[in-house]
């Protein structure tokens, strides 16, 4: 008896294996919907077709390709993912909504690794949160903006200055046309200045805090310089190449305008990367921000087509697409094999982009109101006297507090008390910035409630003597205690949980086992 | 404010009267405001009352109906089968059985999903032999609140069917005691297309309307009290709840968010603006198009025909097209503005679109530009209609034109176009077509941009609304929120100003 069910065991494990590798294989074939911009459809028809062809696995998709632009295609999927394509394209500025309406399948281990090897690190930056988790493929790595001219009105000498560029503009009475009603474009005289807007996403996609340092000194200098374009007469805010054709001498744009440029300024076309602003006798150069075409997987329940998207998804934005993509449309690759290729390296306007991306930060996850919180700069410093400097400091404020009411509170978290202070050698839990020199304080330890009014820290941490920091209520400097009006110091090196007493108020530290 | 008496009133001067008369108009709103409860609670005692008198009557047939009577009211149609009336019967026996078994099938888990909008979101697995993320979706709370309320609709007909049902079995029992027949299922059939035709020419529209506009009304309402929203959406990313009237509490509250003002504070900038848009968009438009529609009527005036053609043609074009090809032309670079510089009268361009007033008068001025061809067409029928004989006879009084027009051609106007106007002042607040193909809000109101999304100083209340919902955050319920003050807005002006109208009020005045 033992050995008959011994037998029936066996066979039931071997079929088991059978089932289990015929399960592992992603033979077959499969429906699926492609979204892409116009521009590349047949083209992408045509991959698929090769694909179908060329893979190794037996994968053979039967794909409906619709044309959908990159900023639609993202609008689509978010107001119904259930209906949404399985594979789409899309711009780097709707990444962050893609994955708050959850839209975007994270890649595989292996994916990913294939991706970070093959990939622009700077593209692969862009499509990671958190500690490393990847949303999404690389398409191309163009989407900077630099400057279109009208050779005519503009000597060549003249296109590395800003304050040159307008002068040039109004004596011919032309436009200056510089879409700085747009977030986009106005963050490249912060950046130039040296400020920073990053925001900190976890591995789930989800937006948690932002760094960023437009209210500073720095950010005062990069509205100043701001202010020079603003203030003239020859300033046009828009960032279509048409403007051309309505007496502009000078658009601010990016690659995907480069052809009709050419066309309709014939042979007085130019193109450079952007001018700097001088500020107080200091010259600093726009720097723009850099974003990628991204292609993404919509999250499946079937496994084995979710696998045979990814493979496909890789195939399309592997060296032959890229370079296929390259040819037909002019962009450029993300793929470093295909940035590699010479008839790559050589194109003269993708060299404007690398010229300009020499001064540009990557441009990764945005939260979605930074684009209506950011926009309004320029119109808001425009009435404001340009030596006024509270007036411009004061829409440096406006901004911050845009910026801190983006992340409301619930009111567990309005009362929540938390510990913020000094950078600790030892560990590096709070969270600092001395790039300026100046120490501020920008992270919060979360405390956890406990008897009677009594917070304390989740864990221990080693502390230096020295080291000094506040309890704060709310993530908020309105309520707030130290050592007195002080902040509290630590006078003996140790491991420490971080005690508060909310009804004392009274900070104490106890020392771990 | 005190009533003359006719004689009082025609001893006033000019000034006095006018000013008597805006008295009169004024101080008769808290009175109007006052009736309009009076009637409405009116209404709502109405309607309790009926339903007390359904029950009662339920009660009573119940208590003096026969044995087949009272199985009906658990078998529905049962009465009718056994007095023979075998369609009736088999129709409200039919719809008892899909109502329980829809009930039982479905109804009965999506009520039991409302109070909650679903308990389970989605979630997400790694598979390591296929190297990919798999996900599962469970409960959506979209469709939970859909269906939760059409199943509450359906409710709500199955009640009313089990009532007809009651009533059919009180009249067929009074019936068979006075001694007559009932009805046969062919006397029915032939019914439908005789005495009772109305009912089945209306059955189609009637559903139409429950399906294609009350149900979904009563859903976006329902919206306002959830947190629908694009991080929130009931299935793909996360299930969203009830939270009661937390998005009433923001929308009104005057405490500002960090560096923005309140939403009350911009709610209340941006319906000043949709007051004030409306009023001029309306009038100017009406006595401009008259205005228009006499001086082409006058005798004299040759080529009446093309002028009219040339106004009209404006209406040939879509709008969608002349409205966004003007925006263009007002544009710092545009035509408008090339034009005026290249002839030297200004040396820098003009606003239009960048500040604030010069943005509003614009488009005030452009409004005008396509809305008097309407308006013309409208009140070139009704001047000719006006008797020749009035003019006549106070020409022979001796009343100069503008009398005439005062005290002929504007009563009779506005007489006939009172309920015109008012629909267009309606329509003119929520316009969006022309504020968002010209100036899509602009120009941007740094104040009043908030977190879900910017405001300008041209939006109205309807474009304000579409900015929340396309917006970075996709605030689905505060969209619905606003949606729902605009409707409280417009209805009290609406039914205020129509109380007060002269064509409804004095109905016999040119008959």
């Amino acid at each position: 008896m033992k050995k008959l069910l011994a037998v029936v065991l066996t066979v039931a494990m071997l079929l088991s294996l059978v089932s289990f590798a015929a399960a592992s294989s992603l033979a077959g074939e499969y429906e699926i919907k492609v979204w892409v911009a116009d521009k590349i459809k047949d083209l992408t028809e045509k991959q698929i077709e090769r694909f179908n062809e060329t893979n190794e696995d037996g994968i053979k998709f039967k794909a409906v390709v619709e044309s959908q632009g990159e900023g639609d295609a993202a609008t689509n999927m978010v107001n119904d993912v259930e209906a949404g394509a399985d594979i789409y394209c899309f711009a780097q500025d709707q990444f962050a909504r893609l994955l708050t309406a959850k839209a975007l399948a994270k890649l595989g281990v292996k994916a990913a690794e294939t991706v970070t090897a093959t990939t622009d690190e700077g593209a692969v930056k862009a499509v990671t949160t958190g500690d490393g988790t990847m949303w999404a493929y690389p398409l191309s790595a163009d989407n900077d903006f630099f400057m279109f001219y009208d050779k005519s009105v503009i000597p060549d000498e003249d296109v590395d200055s800003l304050e040159k560029l307008v002068e040039d503009c109004e004596k011919a009475g032309k436009y200056f046309s510089f879409d700085l009603k747009n977030a986009w474009y106005n963050s490249c005289f912060f950046f130039g200045a040296g400020c920073k807007s990053e925001w900190l996403t976890d591995d789930d996609g989800t937006i948690i805090s932002v760094d960023d340092t437009y209210n500073s000194d720095k950010g005062l200098i990069a509205v100043k310089g701001m202010k020079k374009i603003v203030d003239s007469d020859a300033w046009n805010s828009t960032s279509e190449v048409s403007a051309f054709e309505s007496n502009s001498a000078i658009v601010v744009s990016g690659i995907w305008y480069s052809k009709d440029a050419q066309k309709i300024l014939g042979d007085n076309y130019g193109v450079a990367d952007l001018p700097s602003y001088n500020v107080d006798g200091t010259d600093y150069h726009l720097t723009s921000y850099f974003g990628f075409k991204l292609m993404g997987v919509k999250p499946q329940e079937d496994k084995v087509k979710a696998a045979a998207l990814h493979k496909l998804a890789q195939y399309l934005t592997g060296k032959d697409c890229s370079l296929d993509r390259f040819e037909a449309v002019g962009w450029g690759p993300a793929n470093l094999e295909a940035q590699a290729e010479e008839a790559v390296k050589n194109d003269p306007t993708l060299k404007v982009v690398n010229e300009q991306r020499e001064f540009s930060v990557i441009q990764s996850a945005i939260h979605g109101s930074w684009w209506d919180i950011g926009k309004v700069i320029a119109e808001e410093i425009q009435p404001i006297a340009a030596d006024d400097v509270d007036g411009l400091k004061q829409v440096l404020q406006n901004y911050e507090n845009k910026m801190a009411a983006v992340f409301t509170m619930s009111s567990a978290e309005k009362e929540a008390w938390t510990v913020i202070g000094m950078y600790n050698e030892a560990d590096g839990f709070f969270f600092t910035d001395y790039s300026d020199g100046k120490e501020t304080w920008t992270a919060d330890l979360a405390m956890v409630k406990g008897d009677n009014g009594i917070w304390k820290t989740e864990q221990a941490w080693p502390m230096e003597a020295g080291v000094e920091f506040k309890v704060r209520q709310g993530k908020s400097w309105d309520v707030s205690y130290g050592n007195g009006g002080d902040n509290f110091k630590v006078e003996e090196a140790g491991t420490y949980y971080i005690v508060f007493d909310e009804a004392a108020t009274t900070i104490s530290l106890e020392k771990a086992e | 404010m005190k009533a003359y008496s006719d004689l009082e009133f025609l001893r006033l001067n000019k000034w006095q009267k006018m000013l008597y008369k805006l008295g009169r108009f004024f101080s008769s709103i808290p009175k109007g405001v006052a009736q309009l409860f009076i009637k409405l609670w009116g209404l709502i005692k109405n309607v309790f009352l009926a339903i007390g008198r359904e029950a009662k009557d339920i009660v009573s047939t119940f208590i003096h109906g026969d044995w087949k009577t009272k199985v009906s009211y658990l078998v529905m149609g049962f009465g009718c089968l056994a007095r023979g009336q075998i369609l009736r019967g088999l129709l409200f026996l039919l719809f008892e059985i899909v109502f329980i078994g829809y009930m039982i099938l479905a109804g009965a888990y999506w009520l039991s999903m409302m109070p909650s909008l679903g308990k389970v979101g989605p979630s997400e697995v790694y598979d390591e032999i296929f190297d990919t993320y798999v996900t599962t979706y469970n409960d959506n709370s979209f469709k939970i609140l859909l269906y939760s309320v059409l199943t509450i609709f359906f409710i709500i007909a199955f009640i009313y069917t089990w009532r007809i049902n009651i009533r059919q079995n009180k009249i067929a029992e009074k019936i068979l005691a006075s001694g007559k027949k009932l009805k046969s299922a062919k006397d029915d059939l032939r019914s439908v297309v005789d005495d009772q035709f109305h009912k089945t020419l209306l059955a189609l529209p009637l559903t139409g309307i429950i399906v294609f506009t009350v149900l979904p009304i009563f859903f976006m309402v329902l919206v306002a009290f959830t947190n629908y929203d694009g991080a929130h959406d009931g299935y793909a990313s996360n299930l969203f709840t009830w939270v009661g009237l937390d998005n009433f509490n923001t929308m009104l509250s005057w405490s500002s968010a960090g560096g923005t003002q309140s939403y009350a504070a911009t709610f209340g900038e941006i319906l000043a603006w949709t007051l004030i848009w409306a009023f001029f968009a309306t009038f100017t438009n009406y006595f401009l198009g008259m205005f228009v529609a006499m001086a082409i009527n006058k005798k004299g005036i040759n080529l009446k025909k093309l002028w009219r053609t040339i106004l009209v043609m404006t209406i040939a074009i879509p709008q969608f097209i002349s409205l966004l090809y003007v925006s263009k032309m007002f544009a710092k670079d545009g035509i408008v503005n090339g034009f005026l510089m290249g002839m030297g009268w200004i040396d820098k361009a003009l606003p239009f679109w960048e500040d604030a007033t010069w943005a509003r008068i614009t488009v005030i001025v452009v409004n005008i530009w396509i809305g008097i061809p309407y308006l013309m067409l409208i009140a070139t029928g009704i001047l000719m209609n006006i008797p020749a004989d009035l003019y006549e006879s106070a020409r022979i009084d001796g009343a100069n034109p503008w009398q005439q027009y005062t005290k002929i051609t504007l009563p009779y106007m506005l007489f006939i176009t009172g309920p015109y106007l008012l629909t267009s002042f309606t329509g003119n607040m929520n316009n969006f077509n022309v504020i968002y193909l010209l100036t899509g809000g602009a120009p941007t109101n740094p104040a009043a941009s908030s977190a879900s999304g910017s405001v300008g100083y041209t939006d109205l209340l309807i474009t304000w609304l579409f900015k929340i919902t396309t917006g970075a955050e996709s605030k689905y319920y505060l969209a619905s929120v606003v949606g729902i003050l605009v409707f409280i807005v417009v209805a009290l002006i609406s039914l205020i100003v129509y109380n007060v109208l002269p064509s409804i009020k004095n109905e016999e005045d040119f008959q």
